[in-house]
């Protein structure tokens, strides 16, 4: 099993997120952001990323989904929706899980797992070792320069967060 | 709208449109179109009523299914060649599905359904910057794949779209729809060549962009949105209804005017790599365009149109001052004579 376990988290992670995008009441959407959400991080874990998954629980799990889980108590209905209370929920969601078995038998059937999770040029997150000031992990000086070679990259982002935010301040303000 | 967070989101979908533009990394340009897709939504709510919400719904439902197939196919590259710059797509799956992303955000044929319900949802304003500057980034990405684009895929879209585009705005008397079809008519006849000599495509699109801001302008300066308010212009300006006749006439591809050089240049480049039936059929459906433009130059400048005699004085509020309205009008009818200068393209 250990050595299927990458492909048998994806799994999980693609039906959870069959779960929310078939639409019941975002308190339950939330319930499988936080199972996918796990399960991403055990994903990321595989590949040697022990800062990345962490940072998946803590700041996305643990930051933005609280704050998005107080919202919806907030905002939330009387009755809000299950997946089995509204039949086009239902149908949406055994339809994401129909199309997710066929995906998997084709994958087990064809020997092919590794077309999966395998992109060309692109293995585990690699571990060096300089000798004189320790240990490096390869992903970690990835975040690190994400500071440094790629602040195009993180100006680009916050702006667009920025904008984000004024946006939907502005769509929802009405006149 | 508050001044300031106007001119911060206009000024955001200018920068998205730059990022996708400029970039070299293919995420980038992803983030580029969606930063352009999220900025222009409260541009085209700028009016609460249902009719601009579901207009807005609507160009936010059919652009992020574009992108979603853009990322899909970045990833499908990835996957085959390693690596991210923007270089021709190697992989036949992923230019595929790629052609078809940006298709769905040019509005080509058979993803054209959502161009002219959005542009009439809109105001005036909004849809000037919906036809004319949303099409710059994906045009510059088609651009920039050109030599791995499908032919057969490309051409179909093409043609189709030209004959959508010709066909669609035959019975419509609103001036937005019209405008719409007239933009699937042309982002048709920019596809059409742009496997052949790519430059042509930049050209058709420059000579486009200016005919149809000269036309929003001149719609505005009116405040008309339909055939019937149109038709009132010579009471008011009588100048604008010249104008009207030269720009629309410009727009069909009319022979002393500059809408004729891109049409031109286009059947020279396609008969240059020995495709004769493509360039004939083009040119005919063309016509289709030709026709209801020259409706509207009837309705307008041509004839008095039948109306009651109390609508025949139009009724508006002070005169728009639009400007850069004379330079526009000129440079999209007089450029013609200047197209030996396109040998500098190169």
């Amino acid at each position: 099993m250990m050595t299927y376990i990458v492909f048998i988290l994806s799994v999980i992670f693609v039906v959870s997120f069959v779960g929310f995008s078939s639409k019941p009441s975002p308190i339950y959407g939330g319930l499988v952001l936080i199972v996918s959400g796990g399960v991403g991080c055990g994903i990321i874990m595989n590949f040697g990323g022990s800062f990345l998954g962490l940072m998946v629980f803590l700041i996305y799990l643990g930051g933005m989904l609280v704050v998005f889980g107080y919202t919806t108590a907030m905002a939330t209905e009387q009755y809000p929706e299950v997946w089995v209370s509204n039949t086009t929920v239902m149908g949406v969601f055994l339809l994401g899980l129909l199309m997710e078995v066929m995906l998997v038998l084709y994958v087990l059937k064809s020997e092919e797992v590794g077309v999966v999770f395998k992109f060309s040029g692109v293995g585990d997150w690699a571990i060096y070792d300089t000798g004189d000031s320790g240990v490096f992990s390869e992903e970690i000086m990835g975040v690190a320069a994400l500071y440094s070679y790629g602040v195009w990259v993180v100006i680009v982002t916050g702006w667009s967060l920025l904008v984000g935010v004024l946006v939907i301040l502005e769509v929802t303000r009405g006149d | 709208m508050n001044p300031l967070i106007f001119t911060t989101i206009l000024m955001t979908v200018l920068l998205g449109t730059m990022i996708v533009m400029m970039s070299s990394h293919w995420l980038m340009i992803w983030i580029g179109f969606e930063m352009n897709l999220l900025a222009i939504i409260p541009i085209l709510m700028k009016k609460y009523n249902p009719r601009t919400m579901e207009a807005s719904t609507k160009y936010f439902l059919t652009q992020a299914t574009a992108s979603m197939l853009l990322m899909m196919a970045i990833i499908i590259n990835l996957m085959h060649s390693g690596q991210w710059t923007i270089t021709k797509v190697f992989n036949p799956t992923a230019s595929i599905i790629m052609t078809s992303a940006l298709a769905m955000k040019l509005g080509l044929t058979p993803f054209h359904f959502w161009v002219p319900e959005v542009t009439q949802g809109i105001s005036l304003t909004s849809g000037l910057i919906l036809l004319t500057w949303q099409k710059l980034a994906p045009m510059s990405i088609l651009y920039q794949i050109s030599p791995s684009i499908n032919l057969n895929i490309l051409l179909t879209m093409a043609v189709l779209s030209i004959l959508v585009g010709g066909w669609g705005g035959l019975n419509q008397t609103q001036l937005r729809k019209i405008m719409a079809y007239s933009s699937i008519a042309h982002m048709g006849w920019m596809t059409a060549v742009l496997v052949y000599n790519p430059t042509l495509t930049m050209l058709n699109m420059l000579i486009y962009i200016m005919m149809t801001l000269t036309m929003f302008m001149l719609f505005i300066h009116s405040s008309s949105t339909t055939t019937l308010s149109l038709s009132h212009t010579w009471n008011k300006t009588p100048l604008i209804t010249t104008l009207i006749l030269i720009t629309l006439l410009s727009m069909g591809g009319l022979p002393p005017l500059s809408g004729f050089m891109p049409k031109w240049m286009i059947i020279q480049e396609l008969t240059k790599n020995s495709s004769i039936i493509l360039p004939t059929l083009m040119a005919i459906m063309a016509l289709l365009n030709l026709y209801f433009y020259m409706r509207l130059t009837y309705s307008t400048s041509l004839t008095m149109f039948p109306s009651t005699n109390n609508m025949k004085m139009k009724w508006q509020f002070e005169t728009k001052r639009i400007t850069l309205l004379p330079p526009l009008i000129v440079m999209s009818s007089l450029l013609l004579p200047l197209t030996p200068m396109l040998s500098i393209l190169d």
